[in-house]
């Protein structure tokens, strides 16, 4: 073996053992390094739980801990997408919440009562350090370079396409499930080199956890398969892949199945085919590998042609019949955005409507990856160039992950592990080439050519007669060698600056500087979350766009119409065309749904990008596609086809209810005529939009939450508008022109 | 039925017939009288001068009174009348000898007879009883908590907040007195709207207005039990912040040298509500034009000199608008809420800090531990805070004993005290608790202290090390037991 500077460190002590604690002592290091990395968020900010999804999963965890494992099974949520509820013990995966519990309670059994606050925004930096630990494990299972697995280990802990889904308070499925991930392939790997059974219930068991964790198990479910299709078709068909494969099948889809939200899903759906389908195939892979042991080569031909027939037609006389019969569901939407990324947009705009389910754009691969993106070919090649069966799931996985993460930006994620394992395996490659001290001596190597040049001189080509390879001097061994440091090191500055800048803001609390330099945070959201919490009624339904449906359930406590788990499209859209409607079409809307205070983000005076008027096409499209009579997107854009909220913004747009209640009184802010709405460059016109049905409840301090109470009907039977009319033409009179009364009188 | 009857005919004989003897620091300050109880009249209130005071968001009351014995024996106990709504309202009762102030504890406590009655009374016991026909001066100082009432009760962001108060011209008294006046001290000089009553002696008509102060009286003699319902509305253009409870924990740790604190605060607006609801354009422009207002913008909390990492977080996490100033010469924390609260709005937060255990723990020659803290350390605020209820918890080290305590805040208003286990941290028995609770206090009790003795040995202090170390070291002997232990099944050969 090769030497790198720990073996050379190594070699300098007691072997082997010292080298064992080194490399232990080198993973806790890495594994302190991942987690550290991540606490940018709680040291900068505060313990918090960020965006928009993991404010559900930590109410989820609070239920769970507070009223014990049964109640959160069963648990009916009437709190969220009033007036239907949820029922959210059947409608979630309970990995991560479970997770955080058991450790709650282990901590508690060991008298360290932590909060389970503190818990949950710990868990992903936690569960990060043992993704690291496990791709160390699975590297380890490709080559026998030792130190690809710890590189492999670092690319792993600090890949920043990793780290955005794992910050400290990044509270989501995917921070654990990403160990799942990779310690799933690493015990599959394992149970396939061995065609162990043990080693393959152990990959089921932990594809059970991941399923009970994260929507993207399918991601195992299609790969273990393909990986195995992919060896039989090399002809690489052997009892240990038909061991672990069915092993892990067989237990692993048991497992799945107990999961409330999978359940039968396995056995119904389309995308859990590939792996039952190859489960079969293997069967008779199998019995056929049994026959030909049996009879005779000649006869087996035949059988093979018949057998093979008829089961093949079979197979997919039985997927059609099922499929068409319904047992078999169809691809899902969003399996199709997969494949056409311009399906969502066209279909299911509440898909397309969320940036992460986005195609990613290239600057992306190496904003999340940098020198990894251009190494992961090289480890690929490297995987090539020995090709056993471990290797070709890494170039399986390697082409799948890619294919996935050019697709969506949030699938990025699951490529980052076979990247991180490829890269350590080239770069370790490199380094064990370059980094070994002892030249090879050219005198020695011409005894040897002159030994191997006699027997070369029969075959007599003298292409046949090797050179010895291997590097001579030392000074490119050192720009190699130096190179590939800077890189390194240049790649840690890479992280730590997109970890730091890009990925640890909780967006719950923006930050800003003030002129003098210091840190000032804004904190409107969690301002106007707590006035809600606080002062309104214990079951004050609020409306909202469905962004902020977990906020205002975990933060604010009240009841919502939707929220982020955007499994009813049409409720979805009533609040969309709730939004995008005049007041007189949405009054009745909210009054249906017991609506008493809306809430909008506004970002005009602060100039903050992700505010409703921003996101305000989807609502419109979202409900056009449900209502394409009453709404209608076109309205929405000038002649001109543009997008505007000033003077010019079409009649349709400025009578929407969102327009309105983003401007309310905005203009009396400013000195008259020089209102400007500083997100979108736009002079605002000088009178403001007035509202009839809703009244202005709360705004908080930058403006960015303003929140709206509907108005009970009136209480002497007139509509709104003339209510509102009333008082404000009694106003007027007094000032300006007389045409008030006549236009009663003549009524 | 019966036997209660005669328990507490009983108990009210026992303390007629001696007083003196019971100097009991129990936790409950009422004892119970036959429902006919009717005080006896025994004395009168020669002269008689009742201030009552409105500055605050809190009303406090002050009666000095001249009373006369005029019976033929010495008596020591002496009633004060309430209403029965009042009652629960009433806290931090102190009575002094005016003249005297030497003169031991006068004790204070609400006497329990007929829970259906409107009258209650609070029993004064003298520290010596007063001898025929001689006369003392009382000087009786109490507080009610939830006393105003917003009118109108809701108005507009920018306008200004009004309050009325009702109580009586004639001091509320359970005996016969000769002389009294009621003086009514307000925040201003702006009274729109208060009771006329016709005059006596040299005044045509009562009050008298000086200022921002009312004066009701004198009157001449007035019979036990008479009233003369009046009320004020005054402006108060300030907050009427209302704590309606106060969790405060002081954590001792000898080990780490330090006393932590940390104070829950439920905090009620009790002033007019909004007529329209908050419009944040008149809130901004009202912030430079006109500053005062009747919402609250900033609670600020003197602390004790030396104090450390305060922060300030509610339920929803750490809030960022607090600023924190610690030096040699104060500790100020002022907080901002996350928003202006209103009259009916609520604002529960939570704010903690940490000081050194050498400015509060000192150790006895005896080898006990003295524990002195303030008993509140509230915000002080120009117009007040009142606290509704109050649980103080002083959390001693793991296995501290003896605990004993002491406080100046008045005995009416703590309710009980008692030991608990807390069990936190790395704790196998649990830590000693002395659980303290009060009600009706406001913040002229802010520099009142709580002195806590306790004994904590030495075994006790080496514990939390040595079950730490000990158990740490039964998982390593585990593991490497179990390491050991060959679970491999014999392939056979």
């Amino acid at each position: 073996m090769s030497a790198d500077p720990l073996q050379v460190l190594a070699s300098a002590g007691k072997g082997k053992n010292t080298r064992g604690l080194l490399r232990v002592i080198i993973l806790a290091l890495i594994v302190a390094a991942a987690t550290a990395s991540r606490l940018f968020s709680v040291i900068r900010f505060e313990s918090i739980i960020h965006e928009f999804d993991p404010w559900f999963n930590f109410r989820a965890t609070k239920y769970l801990v507070a009223n014990g494992f049964y109640n959160f099974w069963d648990w009916f949520d009437d709190r969220t997408w009033h007036p239907l509820g949820r029922v959210t013990g059947g409608t979630l995966y309970p990995g991560l919440m479970v997770t955080s519990g058991v450790i709650y309670h282990a901590l508690r059994a060991l008298t360290i009562p932590v909060d389970i606050r503190n818990v949950c925004v710990l868990l992903a930096p936690g569960f990060s350090g043992l993704t690291a630990i496990a791709a160390y494990l699975l590297t380890n299972e490709m080559t026998p370079s030792p130190s690809a697995g710890l590189l492999a280990a670092l690319f792993m802990g600090i890949a920043p396409g990793y780290i955005s889904r794992s910050v400290a308070g990044s509270y989501d499925n995917e921070a654990i499930a990403i160990f799942l991930l990779v310690f799933t392939f690493y015990l599959w790997i394992k149970a396939l080199k061995q065609g162990s059974m043990l080693w393959g219930a152990l990959c089921a068991l932990f594809y059970g956890y991941m399923v009970a964790s994260w929507g993207g198990y399918a991601f195992i479910t299609c790969l273990l398969p393909l990986h195995s299709f992919v060896l039989v078709c090399m002809g690489r068909y052997s009892t240990r892949l038909y061991v672990s494969y069915t092993t892990w099948y067989a237990l692993g889809t048991l497992a799945s199945m107990q999961i409330p939200f999978v359940g039968f899903l396995p056995v119904k759906t389309s995308e859990h085919m590939p792996a039952l389908g190859i489960f079969g195939f293997l069967q008779l892979l199998a019995f056929l590998d049994y026959v030909r042991s049996a009879i005779p080569s000649r006869q087996f031909q035949t059988f093979l042609w018949i057998f093979a027939g008829a089961a093949f037609g079979l197979g997919l006389l039985g997927l059609v019949v099922a499929t068409s019969a319904g047992f078999v569901a169809p691809w899902s939407g969003r399996f199709y955005s997969l494949f056409d990324t311009g399906y969502a947009k066209i279909h299911i705009p509440i898909i397309a409507s969320v940036s992460e389910h986005q195609p990613t754009a290239w600057p992306a691969f190496f904003f999340d990856l940098n020198m990894l993106i251009w190494l992961f070919p090289v480890g690929v090649y490297l995987c090539f160039q020995q090709l056993a069966d471990e290797h070709v799931f890494i170039v399986v996985y390697a082409l799948f992950g890619s294919y996935f993460a050019g697709v969506m930006v949030r699938l990025m994620l699951t490529l980052t592990p076979v990247v991180c394992v490829a890269a350590a395996i080239a770069v370790s490659a490199l380094l064990d080439t370059y980094l070994s001290t002892k030249s090879p001596d050219p005198e020695e190597n011409q005894a040897v050519e002159g030994a191997e040049g006699k027997k070369g001189a029969k075959s007599g080509l003298k292409a046949t007669n090797k050179p010895m390879v291997g590097v001579y001097a030392t000074w490119g061994k050192g720009v190699v060698v130096s190179a590939l440091a800077v890189y390194l090191l240049l790649f840690v500055l890479h992280c730590t600056w997109v970890t730091s800048n890009a990925y640890s803001s909780p967006s719950v609390v923006l930050a800003s500087r003030l002129p003098d330099g210091s840190q000032h945070i804004i904190d409107d959201y969690r301002e106007a979350y707590q006035w809600l919490r606080q002062n309104t009624r214990e079951d004050a339904k609020i409306m909202s766009w469905w962004d902020y449906g977990y906020q205002i359930g975990g933060m604010a406590d009240r009841p919502t119409l939707v929220d982020n788990n955007t499994w009813n499209n049409t409720h979805i859209a009533t609040v969309g065309k709730a939004m995008s409607s005049s007041e007189e079409v949405s009054y009745p809307i909210m009054r249906q749904h017991e609506v008493d205070y809306v809430l909008v983000v506004f970002g005009g005076l602060l100039g903050y990008s992700g505010d409703d008027i921003n996101k305000f096409l989807w609502m419109v499209r979202i409900a056009e596609g449900i209502w394409p009579d009453e709404v209608s997107e076109r309205a929405f854009f000038t002649p001109r086809g543009e997008y505007r909220v000033d003077g010019e913004a079409t009649e349709t747009m400025k009578n929407s209810l969102m327009y309105k209640m983003s401007y309310y009184n905005y203009n009396n802010l400013f000195p008259a005529g020089q209102a400007v709405d500083r997100m979108r460059g736009a002079r605002l016109p000088d009178v403001g939009p007035t509202l009839s049905t809703l009244e202005e409840a709360f705004t908080s301090e930058n403006w960015i939450i303003r929140i709206y109470k509907v108005k009970d009907l009136d209480n002497l039977g007139r509509d709104h508008s003339s209510a509102a009319a009333f008082e404000r033409g009694n106003k007027k009179k007094k000032v300006t022109k007389k045409r008030g009364p006549r236009v009663l009188r003549l009524d | 039925m019966k036997t209660s009857a005669v328990f507490s005919a009983f108990l009210s004989l026992l303390s007629l017939g001696s007083a003196a003897s019971s100097e009991v620091k129990s936790s409950s300050t009422s004892t119970t009288l036959p429902a006919t109880f009717k005080p006896p009249q025994v004395f009168k209130n020669a002269n008689l001068v009742h201030v009552i005071s409105v500055e605050k968001n809190y009303v406090k009351e002050n009666i000095n009174v001249l009373v006369e014995n005029i019976e033929k024996a010495a008596q020591h106990e002496y009633f004060v009348p309430f209403m029965a709504d009042q009652m629960a309202r009433l806290g931090g009762v102190e009575v002094k000898d005016r003249k005297d102030s030497t003169a031991g504890p006068f004790v204070a406590e609400a006497v329990e007879f007929d829970q259906e009655s409107d009258i209650q009374y609070l029993r004064i016991r003298f520290p010596k009883p007063l001898a025929p026909g001689a006369s003392q001066t009382l000087g009786i100082t109490y507080y009610l908590l939830k006393a105003y009432k917003p009118l109108p009760a809701s108005i507009k962001q920018e306008e200004q907040q009004y309050l009325s108060f009702s109580f009586s011209a004639y001091c509320p008294s359970a005996y016969t007195t000769s002389k009294q006046k009621t003086e009514v001290k307000f925040p201003t000089s702006t009274i729109p709207d208060y009771t006329k009553l016709p005059g006596s002696g040299d005044a045509k008509e009562f009050p008298l207005k000086q200022g921002s102060k009312l004066t009701y009286g004198p009157f001449d003699e007035k019979p036990a039990g008479a009233t003369q319902p009046v009320s004020v509305r005054f402006e108060f253009n300030k907050p009427v912040t209302h704590v309606s409870r106060l969790e405060r924990d002081v954590e001792v740790s000898h080990w780490g040298g330090n006393v932590a604190f940390e104070e829950r605060y439920t905090l009620h607006h009790r002033g007019a509500n909004l007529s329209a609801l908050f419009n944040r354009v008149k809130w901004q422009q009202s912030q430079y034009y006109q500053p005062t207002t009747f919402a609250l913008k900033e609670l600020k909390f003197p602390l004790r000199v030396g104090s450390a990492d305060a922060y300030y977080t509610d339920v929803i996490g750490n809030v960022s608008t607090s600023r924190f100033r610690s030096n040699k010469r104060e500790a100020l924390l002022e907080i901002k809420p996350r928003y202006p609260v209103f009259g009916g709005w609520k604002y529960p937060f939570t704010i903690g800090w940490n000081s050194d255990a050498k400015t509060f723990l000192r150790k006895t020659a005896a080898g006990g531990f003295v524990l002195n803290v303030p008993f509140l350390e509230g915000p002080r605020q120009q117009e007040g805070v009142e606290y509704e209820q109050v649980q103080i918890r002083v959390i001693l080290p793991e296995g501290a004993e003896n605990v004993q305590y002491h406080t100046t805040i008045p005995t009416q208003s703590i309710t009980e005290g008692d030991v608990e286990i807390h069990r936190t941290f790395l704790d196998t028995l649990g830590r000693t608790a002395l659980v303290i609770k009060a009600r009706n206090l406001v913040d002229d009790f802010r520099d009142r202290e709580l002195t806590v003795t306790y004994d904590y040995p030495l075994m006790a202090i080496l514990r939390k090390p040595l079950v730490v170390f000990g158990s740490a070291m039964a998982v390593f002997v585990g593991a490497w037991l179990v390491g050991n232990l060959d679970l491999k099944i014999a392939t056979r050969k």
